[in-house]
């Protein structure tokens, strides 16, 4: 009994060792300094410097990206919400045909690989001059993320009570009202699961960043962070700290959400 | 009723959260909107990649903002890698960003800048009478069809760097051949390499456009082509071709360069040098100034210039190189950028370069010079080899050219298993498919004849002519 | 009488349903499904956006002919398909067994939860970046740790081609293992504690019931995970962008980033979309599987 216990545990040491050592190292990087960056072999301990944050702050106008972040992750965020509620309320209490075509076509979508869609997008979005405009870019995020909120809150509507809804309807509220005055705020736990996966993925997101946002005013954090570029080698400690600085909201979302990020990735069994 | 209320406090976190994003948008907007510049300087926007020296950079821009008052100048640094910045640029450019005024082009993309589009002709600002000052391989590289895309900043072609003292210690002579270069380095590594770490070579053997560069020199100085120019067919796959790379493949990577070349760029490669980690190194010109820079260097005065290698009964031969400036067909700026390009191309600057960074200045009346000769001794020889400096293919579909040249190159020199003529075939029938696109092109077709008729021989035979007429 | 009303309510009804549908389905037409079709227009024609001058051509099928005799994309797409197929391997693997670990009950399980989700909350291009630093031949984590301070023996590890496929393995085997272990914990969970108890007092061993019981019962979830995994390695961009570009010697030259070069670098839009149509038409395949999958879901709950 105890072996197969320290086992267990030893195992569980592993995973959670080997998931976070390698980002370890790269926060570790961060705070090093350039000497310690470059010195053959890698020396372990870091003194601690924030050298490398202050430089990318403010030789690369680390903010700058950060705050384009922020804003297409958060208008995309917000926009596929509004979308996915109105969809996903038909999808999971209306009567409607095709249903069952409707959410398998939007499971379609969401497989989509990038390069069969972006040739198109990018035509699109150069005749409409929206390239290098933060509309280009969340137009084509909240296409790819819709199937993912909907999903998501389909299957959290579709467990809400309905007399809850009824009584609503019999107090006089028209279908509009009882969605957002009583669907809405009782699976307010759905939608902000669904809000976190859509950020997290509009956050990350590269492939349409890279071909939509060419001018630095408008580019994204991925896309500063592999496009960072240095004097003799790659500026490693810069690169470290930007992305640390990109990642530090990821991490502390899924450390308090933990648990609603698992229930919303399960839930569907589909990231959509 | 009640029930109703209790719903709306539970769930509070919900419009909380909501309100947050909301908030946080709206600021983010805001302040980007409220960070519009409104300076009344002209700005243009140059995209540049970082310079080896870059304090030499700041002082001209510096020097052109003083002189020219109501201009800025806002930089943005592309990667070092010549296929990455390209990449970038022309996305860019494609998408019209209005954030590109001036741009570095590498010397074999005028044309297909200038066909797409994307470069502005620059025929009335840099007329032929000006286009004569300048010295005449770089001016064919920036033309395409009748108009000229590009102004020349600095040549480049590649060079071999050797460690002075060390083949002085062993008895060496700067090599003539390849196979010669590879004997000496295999004996003094040996001997060397009891001491400290030490390799034979090192160059750039990444899957990039100086992949090529290299590859070509190895090819060319064994009388191989990449393509023919009257039949315009790509030869790669001919003996000559397939013999110097199978000499790369078993005498270089891995053997007296470390097999790490294989993902080396320029930064990188010197670094070895530099460290006093190879006896050879194949470089561009600025390399020199680096290597005996005492802060960066460990070899200052160590090193030694000379022409690359060759194969026996073969000529030395180097890949032109350089870069040009070139102004965006979107730029909104084009007055104003015109003068930027003209500043720095002019003759103080490109001495400028020249003295602080070992750029080889574009301009003719430079090799004339005495301070320049005075300082960089090598530039009168390195003259020699930048009339044998042979340009690649050029082509407005250059890119897919070298992307699959890129690839063969890498494919054979990385594995060792491989089978170098088949997938030398192979490369050379891709080549020949890509180049007869280009004809499909109605009004393309003949002048695609001559360019490339140009581009391999007559050229360097006129610059010849006119270098030693001078 | 009564009758008509409610039938006339089921029409209003379906009518608002379908009203609220609408910016769902404008999304979706105008930037998911017709770029799919505009994707196949383009590949019938000849589009070199290095050649304006050529205009737009009609060539009919020449793209998929040229696509067939294309042993780069053919070499591309078996190096898709080796991706694939090992890494989504090995996330089933370990993704099984982290879902067995955090499955269990035990003091700070949130905790572990949330440690095993940090790598798939990463944005992939950060992750990319680590893994190539720690693969860096000089200032690499990886060439210190199996040979400590002796540098003459530190490998180029992206240098190599079977070396650098690897690297790219591990990056995304790290990234999205915890997705694949949440897959199948959800399955795990669904098996009752009591089954477990019964078999014990039976007399059958930890291995054994693993065998009879959890195996058999998590065998859908892990087919989901299986699948969606397949899918989503398929698309695999972002590590190859920022980690190789595509080489050495092409080893992890994959369909999205082929794809890509053609189109966006090299210009060739219309043999671009070729690819682009054949990757759709893979993904498309292994779509209708999936959702032939998960089916019986959709309608029991519809």
């Amino acid at each position: 009994m105890k072996l197969s216990k320290l086992i267990f545990c030893g195992i569980t040491f592993v995973i959670v060792f080997m998931s976070l050592l390698p980002f370890v190292w790269f926060v570790n990087t961060s705070l090093k300094t350039q000497a310690e960056v470059t010195a053959i072999p890698p020396k372990l301990a870091s003194s601690g410097s924030l050298h490398f944050y202050r430089s990318t702050i403010e030789e690369h106008d680390l903010l700058h990206y950060v705050k384009n972040s922020v804003i297409v992750a958060g208008a995309t965020t917000c926009i596929t919400l509004f979308i996915s509620i109105l969809s996903a309320y038909v999808l999971a209490r209306l009567r409607l045909k095709y249903k069952g075509v409707i959410m398998g076509s939007l499971l379609l979508v969401s497989m989509f690989p990038q390069i069969s869609i972006a040739g198109p997008v990018w035509k699109i979005m150069q005749s409409l001059g929206w390239l290098n405009t933060y509309q280009g870019l969340i137009i084509p995020y909240v296409t790819l993320t819709l199937p993912l909120g909907i999903w998501i809150l389909t299957g959290f509507f579709r467990e809400l009570p309905k007399e809850l809804e009824d009584a609503a309807r019999i107090d006089g509220c028209n279908r509009i009202q009882t969605l957002y005055k009583i669907v809405v705020p009782l699976a307010a736990p759905g939608i902000f699961t669904a809000a976190i996966l859509v950020f997290i993925y509009a956050w990350n997101e590269f492939f349409f960043a890279l071909l939509i946002m060419t001018q630095r005013k408008f580019q994204t954090l991925p896309i500063g962070i592999a496009l960072f570029q240095g004097q003799y080698t790659l500026p490693w400690g810069e690169i470290a700290a930007a992305s640390t600085v990109a990642t530090v909201p990821l991490v502390l979302l899924v450390f308090f959400f933990q648990k609603r990020i698992v229930s919303g990735l399960s839930a569907g069994a589909v990231k959509g | 009723m009640h029930k109703r209320t209790v719903v709306w406090n539970n769930s509070l976190m919900f419009p909380v959260v909501f309100a947050i994003l909301l908030a946080v948008l709206v600021m983010s907007l805001i302040i980007g909107c409220a960070r519009t510049e409104n300076d009344e300087k002209k700005i243009i926007r140059f995209i540049t990649w970082k310079p080896n020296q870059p304090a030499v950079w700041e002082e001209i821009y510096t020097l052109f903002e003083a002189e020219h008052p109501d201009i800025r100048v806002i930089r943005e640094v592309g990667p070092h890698s010549s296929t990455a910045f390209h990449d970038l640029l022309a996305q860019k450019l494609k998408n019209h960003s209005p954030d590109v005024d001036v741009f570095f082009m590498d010397v074999i993309w005028p044309p297909e800048f200038g066909s797409a589009g994307w470069a502005l002709p620059l025929d009335e600002l840099f007329p032929p009478r000006e286009q004569k000052n300048f010295l005449n391989g770089p001016i064919l590289a920036n033309s395409y069809k009748d108009n000229i895309y590009g102004v020349p900043l600095f040549i480049d072609s590649g060079m071999l760097y050797y460690r002075k003292d060390l083949l002085k210690r062993y008895g060496f002579n700067p090599p003539e051949t390849w196979p010669k270069m590879v004997k000496q380095a295999r004996e003094i590594v040996f001997e060397e390499s009891k001491r400290k770490e030490m390799f034979g070579f090192s160059g750039q053997f990444k899957q990039y456009e100086g992949l090529v560069c290299n590859m070509m020199e190895y090819i060319l100085s064994n009388g191989g082509r990449i393509l023919n120019p009257q039949t315009e067919k790509c030869e790669i796959a001919e003996k000559p071709a397939v013999d110097a790379v199978r000499f790369v493949r078993n005498e270089i990577i891995g053997k007296i360069a470390p097999k790490g070349v294989l993902t080396y760029q320029e930064p990188e490669s010197i670094a070895i040098f530099i460290q006093g980690k190879a006896v050879f190194h194949r470089n561009w010109p600025y390399a020199w100034e680096m290597s005996n820079n005492p802060e960066r260097s460990k070899i200052e005065g160590m090193a030694g210039i000379t022409k690359l290698p060759r194969f026996s009964g073969n000529k030395s031969y180097a890949t032109l190189g350089g870069w040009q400036l070139g102004i965006s067909s979107y730029s909104k700026n084009r007055e104003a950028a015109w003068t930027f390009v003209r500043f720095l191309t002019s003759e103080k600057i490109q001495k400028h370069l020249a003295l602080k960074a070992g750029l080889a200045p574009t301009r003719k009346a430079l090799y004339k010079d005495t301070e320049i000769i005075q300082a960089y001794p090598q530039f009168s020889d390195m003259k020699t080899v930048f009339l044998t400096a042979r340009p690649r293919p050029r082509t407005p579909l250059y890119p897919a050219v070298s992307n699959v040249l890129q690839r063969y190159f890498h494919k054979v020199i990385s594995d060792p298993t491989s089978d170098i003529e088949k997938e030398a075939c192979a490369a050379s029938q891709e080549i020949d498919r890509i180049i007869s696109l280009q004809d499909s092109a109605p009004d393309n077709s003949a002048v695609s004849m001559t360019e490339t008729r140009e581009e391999l021989g007559i050229e360097t035979k006129d610059a010849i002519s006119e270098r030693t007429s001078e | 009488m009564v009758m008509k009303t409610k039938c006339s309510s089921i029409t209003k009804e379906r009518i608002f349903a379908a009203s609220l549908l609408i910016p769902c389905f404008v999304f979706v037409c105008i930037f998911a499904f017709y770029p799919i079709l505009y994707s196949f227009f383009l590949s019938l024609h000849r589009i070199i956006l290095g050649l304006p001058s050529i205009g737009q051509p009609f060539i009919g099928l020449e793209n998929y002919r040229e696509l067939l005799h294309d042993r780069i994309a053919l070499r591309s797409l078996i190096t898709t398909f080796a991706f694939v197929s090992v890494s989504t391997f090995f996330e089933i693997l370990f993704g099984l067994i982290i879902a067995l670990v955090i499955n269990r009950h035990f003091r700070g399980r949130g905790l572990v939860r949330a440690a095993i989700l940090v790598p798939w909350a990463i944005p992939t291009v950060v992750s990319a970046q680590m893994w190539r630093f720690i693969c860096n031949d000089n200032y690499g984590f990886l060439n210190y740790i199996l040979f400590g301070a002796d540098i003459s023996k530190y490998r180029a590890w992206l240098a190599d081609p079977f070396f650098a496929f690897a690297a790219i393995v591990t990056a995304d085997v790290w990234k999205t293992s915890s997705f694949a272990a949440l897959l199948i914990l959800a399955g795990l969970q669904t098996i009752p504690d009591e089954l477990y108890e019964t078999a014990k007092i039976d007399g059958a061993n930890a291995w054994q019931r693993f065998r009879r019981i959890t195996l058999p019962l998590i065998k859908p979830a892990i087919l989901i995970a299986l699948l969606f995994r397949t899918i989503d390695a398929f698309r695999v961009f972002d590590l190859v962008f920022v980690m190789t570009q595509g080489g050495p010697a092409d080893s992890t030259n994959v369909l999205q980033f082929y794809g890509y070069k053609k189109i966006f670098a090299e210009g060739f839009m219309g043999y671009g979309s070729t690819i682009s149509v054949l990757v759709f038409i893979t993904v498309f395949v292994l779509s209708l599987v999936y959702i032939r999958l998960i089916r019986t879901r959709l309608f029991t709950e519809t």
